[in-house]
């Protein structure tokens, strides 16, 4: 049984009719690293945020293990988002919190919801966090507020809160596109990593040098269209055309 | 379909605009001739028109309005960001100007045909296009050669005019009666501190019993006050609250709730429950308490709502619950703000502390009204100044507080 499979997914968000995905089909194995390609505004951030139902499906269904999600009541999705982690273009840290209430955050589900409002967290979540950043490392870093940190370690900081889920699927939406070269690749491998320890690992990339370092397959999106699934070996120069349009060129990023 | 909205409404800003300005004149002259309120011994006259008459000022309108909007950009097509432009984007004839005038006479009748391109656009080979950026073209005419400069003159001037009318504002008695006020200035500075430590004997109060008074009424009102808008203000923002059909109708009664007990000033409240619990400084608190939620939730859900969404977005998706990402997405982001609003709220409630005595409410503000009421200028001169160094403090410390934590 695939881990994940999305069949005929359609999302049409109601303001401004725009149809961001239209009929996408495909399903992923456990352990695989799946990479999203596409251009910017071709349906990538609201495919991944389908899958945890951060945006609502308007059409076609999603199993994760054989259950089907897009049933799910709100709280018993709540109960799957917490084996399903996310990390954001954007890193979304509490900026003002410390590294270590932000990561904190990534047990918020495990945990009753008048203790963590309280701030309470158990003993036993504390010693993950540490073992998280520890990790990722920036173990150092516990009481620093998450603004003082350089955009490199901010990712750090987000992949370590989806770490403490414990979570069975990554969802990483263009994860290093606000990075450098150099910074992309360090947190790249830190996914790789969370992949090679058995985790299925989504991910949406704006370069297609990355994608072919670090995906085993490759879904390329079109206006909201599947328009490759594949490895990464079979894009050739006809298909990067088609998918990034005439006058693209491809470039590298070392 | 955007351009048949905006030139409804420009057409409909024209409108009001010219049937203000000749409303407006009509009444400025009647105020210098026949009615007089600073003359009650004058009978009041009023305005005739026969049906005829009006009709013709309501067209006279409609062809003032139409002939700007011709020989534009008139005020509304202004404010809309629009002009009328030839065929190629270049500027109109006069010839062109003229047909269209003449032709929009006809709009009512044809326009609906093709809303996206009326016909008297098409005879007179002119369209609707947004204004240029500004720079591209050159400085531009002064606004006194402008349609929509000379407009907005006249809509100033007008409404400076009536409002000095309608004020009543009297210069000579400002100036000639001057003199009557002299012994409150004087009273001011010959300040009486008799009563500051010692109680008056009839009113039972010391200048500084009031003033604890009333710095406890805006300490009670404040913090109580906070307490109920920081739950409220989440139930007020559309980013947090508004999911689903329910939670739009707690947004929208939460808004309605601040915006209507917001409207209404503390003094009201202040009357209302100086009748509810009796005068004295309860009543004066309620009041201060009641708008101070009001008034500190509209800020507050204002602010939830600016806030970053990147942070709601991931707590959520960690399964968290929605007071779960309140707690950590949400609340870490603006108490910053929170607190200087709050500390600003202080300000205004000190302040407002003294006003709603006026209506029973106690504190410091009893006194004055008390003294003022017995024409004992010298003791109002006294409380007033202790007040204002009171203030004084205050918003100099609120203020360095408040710059610390923004
Ligand atoms: N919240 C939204 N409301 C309306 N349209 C949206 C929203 N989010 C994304 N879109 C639109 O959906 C399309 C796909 O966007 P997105 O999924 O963000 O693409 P990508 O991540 O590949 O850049 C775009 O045309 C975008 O403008
Ligand atoms: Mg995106």
């Amino acid at each position: 049984m695939p881990h994940l499979v999305v069949e005929n997914l359609t999302k049409v968000y109601e303001r401004g009719k725009i149809r961001a995905l239209f009929n996408v089909s495909f399903s992923v194995e456990k352990g695989e690293f799946l990479v999203l390609i596409g251009l910017s505004g071709s349906g990538k951030s609201t495919l991944l945020r389908c899958i945890n139902r951060l945006v609502e499906p308007t059409s076609g269904r999603i199993f994760l293990n054989g259950v089907e999600l897009t049933k799910l009541s709100p709280r018993a999705m709540r109960k799957v988002r917490r084996k399903i982690g996310m990390v954001f273009q954007q890193f979304n840290l509490v900026k003002r919190a410390t590294v270590l209430q932000n990561v904190l955050a990534g047990r918020l589900g495990y945990n009753s919801t008048l203790s963590t409002l309280l701030g309470r967290f158990p003993k036993e979540d504390l010693r993950r966090a540490q073992e998280c950043l520890e990790r990722v490392g920036l173990l150092d870093k516990m009481y620093v507020r998450a603004d003082q940190l350089s955009g490199g370690q901010q990712q750090r900081v987000g992949i370590a809160r989806a770490l403490m889920q414990e979570p069975e699927l990554l969802l990483a939406d263009e994860p290093v596109s606000a990075l450098d070269p150099a910074t992309s690749h360090s947190v790249m491998q830190y996914i790789e990593q969370i992949n090679k320890d058995g985790v299925t690992v989504i991910a949406s990339l704006h370069f297609l040098s990355l994608a072919r370092r670090y995906g085993q397959r490759i879904i390329a999106l079109k206006a909201g269209e599947i328009v490759f699934d594949g490895l990464p070996e079979a894009i050739d120069d006809r298909k990067f055309k088609e998918i990034y349009g005439e006058e693209a060129e491809e470039v590298e990023v070392r | 379909m955007k351009f048949l909205r905006v030139r409804l409404l420009s057409f409909i800003l024209d409108l009001c605009l010219w049937a203000y300005l000749l409303y407006g004149g009509f009444t400025l002259h009647y105020l210098n001739t026949r009615w007089r309120p600073w003359r009650p011994e004058e009978k009041f006259v009023a305005p005739e028109l026969s049906p005829l008459g009006w009709a013709l000022v309501v067209l006279g309108i409609l062809e003032v309005v139409l002939f700007t909007r011709a020989f534009g950009p008139s005020l509304g097509q202004r404010i809309f960001g629009v002009r009328l432009v030839g065929e190629g984007g270049g500027k109109p004839s006069f010839s062109q100007r003229w047909l269209y005038f003449f032709a929009s006479h006809l709009a009512l009748f044809l326009l609906w045909f093709d809303p996206e391109r009326p016909f008297y656009e098409r005879v007179s080979r002119l369209r609707l296009a947004p204004l240029p950026e500004p720079g591209t073209e050159g400085p531009g005419p002064r606004w006194y050669f402008t349609t929509h400069g000379l407009s907005a003159f006249l809509f100033l001037g007008l409404t400076l005019a009536l409002g000095w009318r309608l004020t009543e504002i009297d210069l000579r008695s400002f100036v000639g009666k001057a003199s009557k006020s002299l012994r409150i200035w004087r009273g001011l500075i010959n300040p009486d501190f008799r009563y500051l430590f010692v109680p008056d004997p009839r009113i039972k109060l010391s200048f500084i019993d009031g003033l604890v008074q009333s710095l406890y009424m805006a300490l009670l009102a404040t913090i109580a006050g906070t307490a109920v808008a920081f739950p409220l203000s989440f139930l007020g923002a559309r980013n947090i609250a508004a999911r689903g059909p329910i939670g739009w109708l707690v947004y929208s009664l939460t808004r309605g709730f601040f915006n209507v007990f917001r409207a209404v000033e503390s003094t009201y409240w202040a009357a209302i429950f100086a009748i509810w619990v009796g005068f004295g400084p309860f009543a004066g608190s309620m009041a201060l308490f009641i708008h101070t939620i009001a008034a500190l939730g509209k800020l507050f859900s204002e602010q939830v709502e600016h806030i970053d969404p990147g942070p709601v977005e991931a707590v959520t998706a960690t399964g968290a619950n929605l007071l779960q990402v309140v707690r950590y997405a949400v609340v870490p982001q603006v108490i910053p703000q929170f607190l200087a609003f709050t500390i600003y709220r202080w300000d205004i409630n000190l302040r407002m502390a003294t006003v709603v005595a006026l209506v029973g409410g106690g504190g410091i503000g009893r006194l004055i009204f008390e003294y003022k009421d017995d024409l004992q200028w010298q003791l109002v001169g006294g409380v007033i100044i202790l007040f204002m160094i009171t203030v004084w403090i205050m918003d100099y410390v609120s203020g360095w507080v408040r710059e610390r934590i923004v």
